[in-house]
C-alpha cells in the first residue's frame, strides 16, 4: 500500500512528462475505439442490408440448387413451395414465410439495354419478410401484373421514372428468349447497391410465366421471430423439409462477404498496432527517463533494505498509473467521437460516388458501439503501459546498489 | 563486529584496471566511533560500501557479527541492511517526493512495524534529531543540515548494529558540520550503535576517537585516543 503512496508520488514529479505520456496512450486507444466502432458499423449495415433486402434470415432452395453466388440455375428450382411451406408450419420461431423467383434478364428503355437480376415477388408475403415497402422513394409498390420496382441508379442510368415503360428479356427453362413489357410503378432506394442499380422486381405470377416454371419458385426467404436463434431453427427446419431441400443462414449465403470483413479487420488490427507502438515508445521514453534519472534512488532504496521485486513493484505501479490516466481518457475520446459517428454517421458518397462495391451498403457508415472492445481497450492500454516499464527497471535492479549510488 | 580479512577491490574502467583496496585488515568492534580517513582516492568509500554489502570484494573476507558477508546471496544481503545496517551519504539521498516523516518511514515499513507503534517511534526519533518541528516538509524545503538529520534519523529509526555514514558533513558548512558530529557522537553513546564514516575532514577526525588512516587502499595509520583527550 505505501508502495503504491510512493508511486503516486513519484508519478507527478513531472507532471508535464505524465500528461504527454498519458495523451500519446490516450491518442492511440481513441484512434482503436473509433476504427472499431465504425467496422462494427460497417458490418451491422451490410448485414441489415443483407437481411431486410436479399435473403431474410434463411432462405430454402431445391437440392442442388444453390451451388454459387450469382448462379440462377432454372433447372434445379423448388417445383412445390406450398408443399415444402406445408412441411414447416409445425416449426416454431417462424415469423413469415415468403417465395421468390429470381433469374438472370436484361432490360431495355427502346435505346439501352442493361443486364439486370429478374425478381418475381408475392407482394403480401414478402412485405413480411423483407423490407421493399419502407424503400420506396417515388411511385408506389407492386400492385397489378405488369408493374415493375427499379432502384434509384438504375433508373438513373436508363433514364426512367415512374410511369416509363420498359421491356424485360430473359430465356425461359426452354432456353427461348422471351420478353415483357412492364410499368415503372415505383423507385426504390435500399442502400444495397445490388437493389438499388441492378433489380428489376415484378409479380411472383408474371415471373413464373416468363420462364415457363409453372408453381415453381427459385427460395423461399424465412423471417424468424427470433435473429439470435438462427442455428436452431436452422436444425429444426433441416429436419422437417428433408433431404430434397437445403437450408442456408443469411450468413452462409454471404460467406464471401464476410471474408472481406475479415481482411478488413486485419488491416485495422495492423492499424492499431502501429498506433500502439507509437504510444507504447512514449510510454517507454518516459519510463527509460524515469528510471534512469532514479537510479541513485534505486540504489539508496537498496542500501535500506529493498528487494529488487519492491522495487520493480514501485516502477509498475507507476507504469500503471499512467496507463489509467492514458487508458481513461483514450476510452473517454474515444466513445464521445464513436458517439458522433454513431448518431450522425460518415459521408463517404461524396468520395465514391457511383463506384461499383462488393459491400452489399451504400457510402454512408454510422457507427456500432461496442462496450465489451471499450473495457478490452482500456485493459490493454494498463496492460501496455505497464509492461513496458519491465524492461528499463529490470536493466536497473541488475546494479550492484553502489554502482546505483555512484550513477549519474 | 565488523572484521575485514585481506579485502582487495579492483575497479575496471575499459581496460584499465583500478585497484582501490590493497589488502585492508581492520576490526571494529561494538559501539566504536570510528573515522576512516584519507585523501580522496584512497579507497573510503569502497570500504564502506563493502562493509555495508552495498558492493562486492574482488578478494578478501568481511564479517559482520560474525557473518562472512561473501557468503550471502543478494536477498540475504538486503535483509542484513534492512535489519543490522544503517546509511549516511554524502549527499543525504532523501526520496524527494517523501516528507521527513515519511522519509523515516520506510525501513520500518521494510520491517513490517505495527502501525500503532511506528508513529511514536518516528515523531520521537525526529525529535532527538532536532526536527520535531519540520516532519512534514519535504526534503527541498529544509537546508541540508536539516536534511542530513532527517538521514540520520533514517539510519538510526531501526535500532541498527551498525551505521555506516560517508563523508556525512562534506556537504556542510563547519558550524552545521559540527552539530552533526555531535549528534552522532550523543546517539553513539546512548544508543551503542557502532559508527564508522568515512571523511578527509580534520574536524570529522578530531571528533573520533579511533582513526584509520588509508592511502592509495591500504591501511597507513590506525590511532585511539586516550579517554578524555578528544
Amino acid at each position: 500500500m505505501k508502495l503504491l503512496h510512493i508511486a503516486w508520488r513519484n508519478v507527478f514529479r513531472h507532471t508535464r512528462r505524465t500528461l504527454i505520456t498519458a495523451a500519446a496512450i490516450s491518442v492511440g486507444l481513441s484512434a482503436m475505439v473509433f476504427m472499431n466502432t465504425m467496422m462494427n458499423g460497417v458490418d451491422k449495415m451490410a448485414s441489415r442490408n443483407i437481411i431486410d433486402y436479399e435473403t431474410g434470415h434463411l432462405e430454402i432452395f431445391a437440392q442442388g440448387y444453390y451451388r454459387e453466388e450469382g448462379a440462377f440455375p432454372l433447372d434445379t428450382i423448388m417445383q412445390d413451395p406450398a408443399l415444402v411451406i406445408g412441411k414447416m408450419k409445425d416449426v416454431s420461431g417462424i415469423k413469415a414465410i415468403s417465395p421468390r423467383v429470381k433469374f438472370q434478364a436484361s432490360i431495355s428503355n427502346g435505346i439501352d439495354e442493361l443486364p439486370v437480376l429478374g425478381m418475381g415477388i408475392d407482394i403480401a408475403k414478402d412485405a413480411e419478410v423483407f423490407a421493399l415497402t419502407n424503400a420506396i422513394v417515388d411511385g408506389a409498390y407492386l400492385q397489378r401484373e405488369g408493374d415493375v420496382l427499379i432502384g434509384k441508379d438504375l433508373a438513373g442510368d436508363m433514364d426512367l421514372e415512374v410511369g416509363s415503360f420498359l421491356t424485360i428479356i430473359t430465356k425461359d427453362r426452354n432456353g427461348t428468349y422471351n420478353a415483357y413489357d412492364l410499368t415503372v410503378s415505383g423507385i426504390i432506394n435500399t442502400g444495397h447497391p445490388l437493389f438499388d442499380r441492378n433489380i428489376a422486381i415484378l409479380l411472383i405470377e408474371q415471373a413464373q410465366e416468363l420462364l415457363a416454371i409453372g408453381h415453381g419458385v427459385t427460395e423461399l426467404s424465412i423471417r424468424a421471430s427470433n435473429e439470435n436463434r438462427l442455428d436452431d431453427l436452422k436444425k429444426n427446419l433441416v429436419a422437417e423439409v428433408g433431404e430434397d431441400y437445403e437450408v442456408f443462414s443469411w450468413k452462409e449465403l454471404n460467406a464471401a462477404i464476410f471474408e472481406v470483413s475479415g481482411f478488413k479487420r486485419a488491416g485495422q488490427f495492423i492499424i492499431a498496432l502501429v498506433v500502439v507502438i507509437i504510444a507504447a515508445v512514449g510510454i517507454i521514453n518516459t519510463m527509460l527517463m524515469a528510471v534512469m534519472e532514479r537510479i541513485p534512488e534505486i540504489g539508496t532504496l537498496k542500501a535500506m533494505g529493498f528487494s529488487n521485486s519492491g522495487i520493480v513493484r514501485m516502477f509498475i505501479y507507476e507504469g500503471g498509473i499512467i496507463g489509467i490516466f492514458g487508458s481513461l481518457l483514450g476510452c473517454l475520446i474515444g466513445f464521445l467521437v464513436s458517439l458522433y459517428f454513431v448518431y450522425v454517421g460518415l459521408d463517404f458518397s461524396e468520395f465514391f460516388g457511383n463506384m461499383d462495391i462488393v459491400y452489399p451498403m451504400k457510402f454512408i457508415i454510422k457507427g456500432e458501439l461496442d462496450y465489451l472492445m471499450l473495457l478490452y481497450v482500456f485493459l490493454f492500454g494498463i496492460f501496455v503501459s505497464v509492461f513496458v516499464t519491465l524492461w528499463p527497471v529490470q536493466k536497473a535492479t541488475k546494479l550492484q546498489p553502489a554502482d546505483a549510488l555512484r550513477h549519474v | 563486529m565488523v572484521q575485514t580479512i585481506n579485502l582487495y577491490k579492483d575497479y575496471r574502467i575499459g581496460k584499465v584496471l583500478f585497484p582501490a583496496l590493497r589488502g585492508v585488515d581492520v576490526k571494529i568492534k561494538d559501539g566504536e566511533f570510528t573515522a576512516i580517513a584519507g585523501p580522496s582516492g584512497s579507497g573510503k568509500t569502497t570500504l564502506l560500501n563493502i562493509i555495508g554489502c552495498l558492493d562486492i570484494p574482488t578478494k578478501g573476507d568481511v564479517l559482520i557479527n560474525g557473518t562472512n558477508i561473501n557468503q550471502l546471496t543478494s536477498k540475504e544481503k538486503a535483509s542484513l541492511r534492512r535489519n543490522e545496517i544503517g546509511f549516511v551519504f554524502q549527499t543525504f539521498n532523501l526520496i524527494p517526493v517523501l516528507t521527513a516523516y515519511e522519509n523515516v518511514e520506510i525501513p520500518l515499513i521494510l520491517l513490517e512495524t505495527e502501525a500503532s507503534r511506528k508513529k511514536d517511534t518516528i515523531t520521537s526519533m525526529l525529535e532527538e534529531v532536532g526536527l520535531g518541528e519540520f516532519i512534514n516538509r519535504r526534503p527541498n524545503e529544509m537546508s541540508g543540515g536539516q536534511q542530513q538529520r532527517v538521514a540520520i534519523a533514517r539510519a538510526l529509526i531501526k535500532n541498527p548494529s551498525i551505521v555506516l555514514a560517508d563523508e556525512p558533513t562534506a556537504n556542510l558548512d563547519s558550524t552545521t558540520a559540527k552539530e552533526i558530529l555531535g549528534l552522532m557522537q550523543e546517539l553513539n553513546e546512548k544508543h551503542k550503535t557502532t559508527f564508522i564514516f568515512s571523511t578527509h575532514d580534520q574536524l570529522v577526525m578530531d571528533f573520533s576517537r579511533r582513526t584509520v588512516s588509508l592511502r592509495d587502499g591500504k591501511v597507513v595509520e590506525d590511532k585511539t585516543k586516550k579517554r578524555g583527550s578528544g
